[in-house]
């Protein structure tokens, strides 16, 4: 990729994100079982669910290649910046879900299932967060941050793709449903489709800024 | 809701949007400007 394209890659995500956000507003339908215009909360709440998910399994990418692969400081940080990014989104997701269950439930939260299982992955990474503001050996801390965001590979997965099918829960199905059939209307899943893509490389980039954000930051703390 | 009201939550989520790319994007600049003065990271780093 050369370097005009580069330059036009962030310019492009704007494109993609605003016609995501006209999608979700004028181009998909309402979906049926929903109150009023409450299923358009859908296309930015499911897609930062699923950015989340991304995020955290890079973690556990960037940790195993820390472990297995040299021990190198870049791999530590992009791991790191993948779990600040992934509880970002987390949070975010949790409150858009919390606006749709006030329209649809009738309160902010309910302990249903599927919340309490984002709670619970929030809560297992707020805890990775803590760790590495609690060790100050550089290598110690990225040691065990590595392994902690391996063990999210088993985590996270349960909580956001087993927990939901195995639970009687208020929240709607999944997009792929228990019989492994897309239930939904065609204009509504182009709409999330290009919103998981554009959320995915919003993701890309921001990890890309933290990353660097944090290497400077390291390097002027250790002059 | 009518469409005006649509019309206004989606100008307003196009706003922040647009917001928070200018930001990621004068961010992006500036972080390599402080790289190109301070060098790369892999020329420091094991």
């Amino acid at each position: 990729m050369n370097a005009s394209m580069k330059r036009a890659l962030p310019y492009a995500l704007w494109l993609g994100m605003a016609l995501c956000i006209w999608g979700a507003f004028f181009y998909a339908p309402l979906a049926a079982a929903f109150i009023g215009q409450s299923s358009r909360i859908l296309f930015f709440h499911v897609p930062l669910a699923w950015t989340a998910f991304i995020a955290f399994f890079t973690a556990a990418f960037w940790s195993a290649v820390y472990l297995w692969g040299g021990r190198k400081a870049r791999h530590d940080r992009a791991a790191a910046a993948a779990v600040e990014l992934g509880f970002l989104f987390g949070v975010l997701a949790t409150i858009t879900g919390s606006l749709w269950a006030r329209i649809m439930w009738n309160a902010f939260w309910n302990w249903d299932p599927r919340q309490t299982s984002i709670v619970l992955v929030l809560l297992f990474y707020g805890a990775y967060l803590a760790l590495r503001s609690a060790v100050a050996d550089r290598e110690a801390r990225a040691r065990f941050s590595a392994v902690y965001a391996l063990i999210g590979v088993v985590v996270t997965p349960f909580f956001f793709f087993i927990v939901p099918r195995i639970t009687e829960s208020l929240h709607p199905e999944p997009v792929i449903n228990a019989d492994r059939h897309l239930d939904m209307e065609a204009r509504m899943f182009q709409v999330l489709l290009g919103s998981f893509f554009t959320y995915t490389a919003l993701f890309l980039w921001m990890h890309n800024l933290r990353s660097r954000l944090m290497a400077l930051a390291e390097r002027a703390h250790a002059d | 809701m009518e469409l005006g009201g649509l019309g206004w939550i989606f100008a307003v989520n196009l706003i922040v949007w647009t917001g928070l790319f200018v930001y990621l994007l004068r961010l992006g600049r500036r972080i390599a400007q402080l790289e190109s003065t301070s060098g790369k990271p892999e020329e420091n780093e094991r």
